[in-house]
């Protein structure tokens, strides 16, 4: 914990240095939010309902997804994304020769502060989502819904690194991060529920980007199932595994860059 | 060896037969090479380390050179487990590099001339903050040890100033309050003074002397500079094509293999005199204004009190290349480019 305040405190100080750095992103996320938010506004207005969801669950479903969105932009993204270009400049050595784990220094070392009205703004949404529903809040259906925001964004966290983990094995990650956007933005705009066949198949299994915000919406709404939160727990569970693997593993066979 | 053995002699590094190879991708040139690579990948092996064995003694300073690619800084980087052999043994403080255990890494440090672990943007005093949690280094231990390297560096006034507005000077004496922070046991450093100008590499290798001394830091050092391992070192390993060619006392390196002497003298007028070219003395260059002579050290006094004589703007005196001396440690010892015997 001292080594993330630590972090933290390095990260203020270097965005506080540049004003422009300090205030942009505030305007530049706060824009992006907005443009998606009209996206969301065009495609939603003409669509009553999908699926057994209404209004409600649709708007909190846009709510969430911009949530977990926000916090990774808030605390991990900007680290995360930096990994590739760490391994392959060989930056990673210096990493590597500290005692802390390399992976945990690397999310945490870029926290955007800028990102923060992001998650406001996401909790505004939810709560205006939530006031549209037809049947009312519990306070099991909030504490289920908290739970899983927080293992779906675990498993947002893994699929960033197990994407980025590819570069400690080959040099070029041939734009997978361009699959990752891809998917979180379909994803962002289309709940799982409406994913059928081979889409579900994808979004819920090999880029499970379709389950990150449609499984907390449907623990809010009474939806979720013993199956639905086996599968759910499941796949988090088995992310965790492999990007724990592949990260082990591709340390192995990590071999810097020439000097 | 045992482990126990080990203690008992007080060796801290130690490797045996350690090899590390790379695989390199080969394409032939032009756009035939380029679609025939999608197709079919030609690699070759490139033997970075081959077969290395080397012990090193607790408080040891030991300079490692070589030319360029002669797998320096790969050897380092196994030492301190950044990349896994691909064969042999090593075993640094008891324990094996690349299992990368915190344990581990908080006893020694590195330094690389071309990475820096300062924070730009920042101050050296925020840096060091990260540094004293990453290492969970006390409050008290971490003012005793920054007040004391800070003022053997004498840096007192820059450890407000953000890093970025620094020398190169200024900046590595940087990186070595923060490799040193934590009183690593083994101190490795690539290159650390690669760029540095005359006056900032004395500092730097002084400085290095003091915590040598001080407090039993054991050091590691590549170096392209034969000042730096002549000045530090009181042991060399040479390494070539990633085999080491050498392992012994510097003194006698130098004295066996760096035999002869470059001296460059110019003139502030065009001058027709030159030293003749006999057994002794080789003209490299004879140009009206300068004058470049290679002469074996014991004949250099003799040949520097006669081109002072003749009233010149500048005499440089320059020892042989690290290059030329791997080269006849080659040519004499009987070991070939591949590390076997020729």
């Amino acid at each position: 914990m001292r080594v993330l305040r630590e972090l933290f405190y390095l990260r203020f100080h270097g965005i506080a240095v540049f004003r422009l750095d300090f205030f942009a992103p505030f305007f530049v996320d706060g824009s992006l939010f907005l443009i998606q938010l009209l996206a969301f506004g065009v495609v939603y207005s003409n669509v009553e309902t999908i699926g057994s969801w209404g209004k409600g669950e649709m708007i909190l479903y846009i709510g969430t997804f911009s949530l977990l969105n926000a916090v990774n932009m808030t605390i991990y993204f900007f680290g995360t994304n930096a990994i590739p270009q760490k391994i392959r400049s060989g930056e990673l050595d210096l990493y590597l020769s500290k005692p802390v784990s390399p992976l945990f220094r690397l999310t945490f070392e870029n926290i955007s502060p800028g990102s923060i009205p992001l998650i406001l703004m996401s909790i505004c949404i939810i709560a205006f989502g939530v006031s549209k529903l037809e049947r009312g809040l519990t306070l099991a259906g909030l504490a289920s819904y908290l739970f899983w925001i927080v293992l779906m964004e675990i498993l947002y966290y893994e699929m960033e690194i197990l994407i980025r983990s590819v570069s400690l094995y080959i040099v070029s990650m041939a734009r997978m991060e361009q699959l990752e956007e891809a998917g979180i933005d379909l994803c962002m705009k289309l709940p799982g529920i409406a994913l059928h066949g081979v889409y579900k198949v994808i979004f819920y299994l090999i880029l499970p980007y379709g389950i990150m915000a449609t499984l907390p919406v449907q623990s809010m709404v009474g939806e979720m199932t013993l199956q639905r939160a086996v599968y759910g727990i499941g796949v988090v569970v088995l992310f965790s595994a492999i990007t724990c693997a592949m990260w082990t593993h591709g340390l192995k066979h990590y071999n810097s860059a020439s000097s | 060896m045992r482990k126990e053995d080990r203690n008992m002699n007080n060796t801290i590094i130690n490797t045996d037969n350690l090899v590390k190879t790379y695989r390199r991708y080969k394409k032939q040139e032009g756009i035939r090479g380029s679609i025939a690579s999608l197709l079919k990948r030609t690699y070759e092996e490139k033997v970075a380390v081959n077969h290395i064995s080397l012990s090193v003694q607790a408080g040891e300073f030991v300079g490692l050179i070589g030319p360029n690619g002669a797998g320096k800084t790969t050897l380092i980087k196994m030492l301190t487990g950044i990349i896994a052999p691909t064969a042999g043994t090593i075993d640094v403080m008891g324990y094996y590099p690349n299992d990368l255990k915190n344990e581990f890494k908080k006893q020694y440090a590195v330094v690389m001339g071309q990475k820096s672990q300062l924070f730009f943007e920042l101050t050296v005093n925020d840096t060091l903050r990260l540094f004293k949690e990453i290492y969970e280094i006390s409050e008290t231990d971490f003012q005793a040890n920054k007040n004391y390297f800070v003022k053997l560096f004498g840096v007192e006034d820059l450890m407000d100033v953000q890093v970025r507005t620094m020398s190169l000077g200024e900046r590595m004496k940087m990186e070595l309050i923060v490799a040193l922070l934590h009183n690593p046991r083994i101190l490795f450093l690539d290159e650390p003074t690669i760029g540095l100008d005359a006056i900032a590499a004395k500092q730097i290798r002084s400085f290095l002397k003091e915590i040598n001394e001080e407090k039993g830091t054991t050091i590691l050092l590549t170096s392209h500079y034969i000042e730096d391992i002549k000045t530090l070192c009181r042991r060399t390993v040479v390494i070539n094509h990633g085999t080491k060619i050498y392992d012994g006392a510097t003194d006698e390196l130098f004295d066996r293999y760096q035999r002869n002497k470059k001296i460059i003298v110019t003139y502030d007028s065009p001058t027709d005199y030159t030293v003749q070219q006999t057994k002794q003395v080789d003209v490299v260059m004879d140009e009206p204004y300068k004058k470049i002579y290679e002469t074996p050290k014991e004949n250099a006094r003799h040949l520097f009190s006669e081109l002072m004589a003749h009233e010149p703007k500048d005499i440089v005196v320059e020892e042989e290349e690290i290059g030329i001396v791997v080269e006849r440690i080659y040519q004499e010892t009987g070991i070939d480019e591949n590390g076997g015997i020729a």
